[in-house]
């Protein structure tokens, strides 16, 4: 019975308690109590509400009845029908919310049974993940995290999914310091994202995020540019910086074409350093890719790059194609086509990951990636979020924001 | 016949069930007189008559159409619950086999009285003769211009469509038929807001069993208070009571309520099966609690007679078991069916039923512990009030009407790892 | 499904203008009529002639117990074993019916000739047992009409 004026609710009266404790055991009557082994084990409700409402071992002397383990929902989500306690969420999810229709409750009673839609509707749906966080039992789970850490390893912090202008709030989770991996082997895994979830943000995002978002460990654990190059030789990076300050102070019409992953604080300080040095150019960092949702009327939208709004609010309006008289064009960021580029002007490119570019221009520097600092996004709608830090620079690298006020000044002495 | 017939007062003959038929014994002249009537007017009568609904909750029919208020250019429909599937009950399959055109009369006349424009009549789909029955009647009531353009001398319209259900027995509960006629899978739904305000397709909907909207054309001929002159002054009017089990002579009667339910059984019934001794009986469906013969004796067919008794006469489905018979077996048969019916949507019920059917069947197989009873009792009492339509409810309330009644057989089968009754359901000669 | 299309036309005339879902369920009653069960090809034109979801159509046959997605044999004897029929002796029918045609229940015969299923109440308590071939039922059912039945429709004859 939905709540209405004037209803008094009894949330605690013995009746009440006693039916609660008489459904928690309903619920947990087939569902097997596999919590040392299960990637849900410490943040399932299941668990909680047991500890909570019925704390008492099983009093039935039944065996479990056994369902299909292991079912392959879609290439991204596992299903477990044994751990499934039938609420239906992700089906109603895909009904009300993604639109997918992507999953359904087949049969009926106790066997009945979560299974996709046979035209795999589910496997399309751009929201698919989000059935991984209503599951309140470990019966979804996703593959790319299966069996990677126990929850309890690891620690979120609160972000915003640079995957389009949307900018969804999220929370990046990653190991604890007390919990790093030892083994060499491993180790690799200390300093990447493990998972990611949406953090519920009424004005941006509600409690949902598209799967680009919980691709993020992907798209930022890409391999990173790790030094400093002078035309594609290793260069030290203080010579590097001292060179870009020459180039940049040399240049009769020098250009920054600037990046839209850029947060509000850099794009504040590169102004304040170089704004009224440089002619703005403000680039598309990333563009949608082949198989993608351009744009939907949940949450993605077109812009695939998380600030172009903050740079337009930092910078004002900013040209869109390099002049053909530039003789220094300073790039920061990815996705910019060097053919743009005047044959004789010098480049001094910024960028976090390795990519064959860096190795053409005259100078290339190495920054850190969102990951790595703290700073806020300005949404399409004006929205402005905040991310936090999850992990320390690696050597070697420099913060843009850091930067820019060491590219300011005259001659290569320093 | 146990008292004054009001639906089945003709003879059946093989073409009793026809238009033509039908319109001899003065059918659809009732339809005539409301669509002079108000149709406020007809409501009020039907809230006078008193007329209880048939389908087993007793509810006041001229209530359930209370809540529905006609508004003339809103939507509206009527259902009639054909969806006979509590076991032991089969009487509006007499009503949609013999008196087809009745239910017609009714649903037009029901109809009018409240706005509607389009109605369903809901029959499971195994029903194949009744099936052929009331869609023939409402296809002839087609070609004869009652139904699908204005009836002739009104402005009144009405398209009826006999949907058919594919075997499941929550479409027999009307927010399950609801769902199922909306196209997908039956699940009961929360109330409020009551199907009276959002119904199919979230648009105002009654729902009457058909027996319930059978007796409609009578209350408009006859008018409430001649109506209320059968019956009792607390159930006025008859009721269809299917009876079969241990009875020398099943079928359907039409039993004046107020009737007594000894006689009923010993001579309108013919007393039980091969002379044997009557154990007990379900009084309207398998929902009922049981009552055994003394329990009985002096009751009367009646809502107020039978509910102090601690059971009620719900859908009319009444079962009667002889001597010898093994409760526990016929537990096991119920509980089999409520793990087959429930739907899924609850907790309690979905993991309930099969739970009980699981521990009932490893009593029969002699591995039953001492503790079974107790956890068969408490599940049926973590049932009682928690899912969302009363499939739950009633087969706790089954449960316990056994349990209650003949733990000693249950006990004896735990402790012995055998019947006590050898195990029998049949009453052989 | 398509050939049937005219069919459902028609009777959607008698249905409200909107209802394209609700007639989900009896053109699945009329493709099963018509086949002898649905199948995938079915479905797919059903979605896209009632512009519904696949899974909408997919749980609603995975639900109702009538409807099914494989052949059956020729003739379904469906025996009812709730508890009226119980009462009355369906448990020797059943067991009857086994040893006859040496199928268990939900299995059909080598020759394809039949299929034995049990059923819930079939609402005919008061006639019991009752079984039904096919679509008919046939009432108070004993072991000697049961022979009698099982040899008339090994010989080929009608089938209700």
């Amino acid at each position: 019975m939905p709540a209405a004026d004037g209803m008094v609710v009894f949330t605690a009266s013995d009746k009440v308690k006693a039916r609660r404790k008489a459904t928690m055991e309903f619920i947990t009557l087939n569902h097997p109590v596999d919590c040392g082994i299960c990637d849900k084990a410490g943040e399932c409700t299941l668990q909680d509400y047991h500890f909570e409402y019925n704390g008492g071992a099983s009093v039935s002397r039944d065996a479990k009845t056994h369902a299909t383990k292991h079912f392959d929902l879609s290439d991204r989500i596992v299903l477990d029908n044994e751990r499934c306690i039938q609420c239906t969420r992700c089906v109603r999810f895909t009904r009300e919310i993604s639109k997918s229709n992507g999953l359904g409750m087949l049969d009926r009673g106790d066997h009945s049974i979560v299974r996709p839609s046979a035209d795999g509707s589910f496997a399309k749906d751009a929201y698919s993940d989000n059935v991984i966080d209503l599951c309140p039992v470990g019966a979804l789970l996703a593959k790319d995290f299966l069996h990677k850490a126990r929850v309890w390893y690891l620690k979120a912090t609160p972000s915003v999914c640079p995957g389009c202008e949307r900018g969804c709030g999220v929370n990046l989770w990653h190991r604890k310091d007390e919990w790093m991996l030892r083994s060499p082997r491993q180790a690799a895994r200390n300093d990447g994202l493990d998972r990611v979830t949406p953090i519920e943000n009424p004005a941006v995002n509600g409690p949902w995020v598209c799967n680009k978002a919980r691709d993020l460990p992907k798209l930022l654990g890409r391999v990173r540019a790790a030094g400093a190059l002078f035309k594609g030789a290793p260069a030290p990076l203080e010579a590097a910086v001292l060179e870009a300050r020459a180039l940049i102070a040399e240049a009769k019409r020098p250009v920054a074409v600037v990046s839209s992953w850029a947060s509000n604080e850099e794009l504040a300080a590169f102004k304040a350093a170089l704004g009224g040095r440089l002619a703005l150019v403000a680039k598309r960092d990333h563009e949608p890719q082949p198989g993608e949702v351009v744009q939907d009327d949940l949450l993605i939208r077109a812009d695939k790059n998380p600030n172009a709004a903050g740079v337009r609010a930092v910078l004002g309006e900013c040209g869109t194609e390099v002049p053909k008289d530039a003789d220094l064009v300073l790039v920061w960021g990815e996705g910019f086509d060097f053919r743009a580029v005047p044959a004789s002007a010098k480049i001094v490119f910024l960028n976090a990951f390795l990519a064959p570019e860096n190795g053409h221009a005259d100078v290339f520097l190495p920054v850190s990636i969102q990951t790595e600092r703290s700073g806020h996004y300005t949404n399409f709608a004006g929205v402005t979020s905040r991310f936090e830090r999850c992990f320390a620079l690696p050597p070697g690298v420099l913060h843009a924001e850091d930067l820019f006020g060491s590219l300011v000044g005259n001659g290569r002495g320093a | 016949m146990p008292g004054r017939q009001l639906i089945m007062d003709f003879e059946v003959t093989p073409t009793s069930h026809t238009l033509a038929d039908y319109k001899a014994r003065g059918g659809y002249e009732t339809l005539v007189k409301a669509l002079g009537m108000a149709p406020a007017d007809i409501t009020k009568e039907v809230t006078a008559s008193g007329l209880l609904g048939h389908g087993g909750a007793a509810f006041p029919v001229g209530r359930k159409w209370g809540v529905m208020k006609p508004n003339p250019g809103e939507i509206h429909y009527l259902c009639a619950n054909a969806d006979e599937g509590e076991p032991g009950t089969f009487k509006d399959r007499w009503i949609l086999e013999h008196a087809p055109h009745l239910l017609v009369e009714s649903m037009l006349i029901t109809s009018y009285a409240l706005g509607v424009r389009h109605a369903f009549v809901y029959i499971r789909g195994e029903f194949d003769l009744p099936c052929r029955r009331i869609q023939g009647a409402v296809d002839e009531a087609y070609a004869a211009g009652l139904l699908g353009k204005p009836v002739p001398g009104s402005d009144f319209t009405l398209d009826i469509v006999v949907y058919r259900g594919a075997g499941s027995y929550v479409c027999g509960e009307a927010s399950g038929l609801i769902t199922s006629i909306e196209g997908r899978k039956p699940y009961p739904r929360n109330r409020p807001p009551r199907l009276t305000v959002k119904g199919l397709f979230q648009k105002p909907t009654v729902i009457n069993n058909v027996e319930s909207l059978a007796n409609i054309t009578g209350i408009i001929r006859m008018g409430a208070e001649e109506f209320r002159k059968v019956g009792t002054a607390k159930s006025p009017g008859t009721q269809l009571i299917s009876i079969s089990g241990h009875i020398a002579k099943p079928g359907v009667y039409e039993v004046e309520y107020g009737y007594s339910w000894a006689k009923f059984l010993d001579e309108d019934c013919g007393g039980m099966l091969h002379g044997a001794k009557m154990k007990c009986v379900v009084p309207g469906g398998i929902s009922t609690k049981v009552l055994t013969r003394p329990e009985i004796e002096n009751l009367t067919l009646s809502h107020e007679s039978v509910n102090p008794a601690g059971s009620g006469l719900g859908s009319g489905g009444m079962i009667v078991i002889a001597e010898g018979t093994c409760m526990v077996r016929l537990l096991q048969v119920l509980l089999r069916f409520y793990h087959h019916e429930s739907c899924g949507q609850c907790t309690p019920c979905r993991e309930g039923m099969g739970w009980m059917h699981r521990i009932i069947d490893r009593i029969v197989a002699g591995e039953g512990l001492p503790e079974d009873i107790e956890r068969l009792y408490a599940i049926s009492h973590a049932n009682d009030g928690t899912t969302i339509c009363g499939m739950g409810d009633a087969a706790g309330f089954a449960t316990v009407g056994i349990l209650n009644k003949f733990r000693d057989e249950f006990e004896y089968w735990i402790a012995n790892k055998r019947s006590k009754m050898d195990g029998r359901l049949e009453c052989r000669a | 499904m398509r050939h049937l299309i005219p069919e459902f036309e028609r009777m959607k005339e008698r249905f409200p203008e909107g209802f394209d879902s609700s007639l989900v369920l009896p053109c699945l009653h009329r493709i099963q009529a018509d086949r002898g069960y649905v199948a995938e090809e079915d479905i797919v034109g059903l979605c896209e002639y009632l512009s519904v979801p696949r899974i909408q159509v997919e749980e609603v046959l995975s639900y109702y117990t009538m409807l099914r997605r494989e052949g059956i044999g020729k003739t379904h004897l469906q025996v009812c074993r709730n508890i009226a029929c119980s009462m009355r002796g369906a448990e020797g029918v059943i067991e009857h019916a086994c040893k006859r045609l040496g199928v268990k229940p939900g299995e059909t015969t080598a020759d394809g000739k039949f299929t034995l299923s049990t059923v819930e109440c079939l609402g005919s308590c008061g006639t019991a047992p009752v079984l039904m071939v096919n679509d008919a039922y046939h009432e108070n059912m004993t072991l000697e009409k049961l022979d009698a039945l099982i040899a008339d429709l090994s010989a080929g004859g009608g089938n209700s």
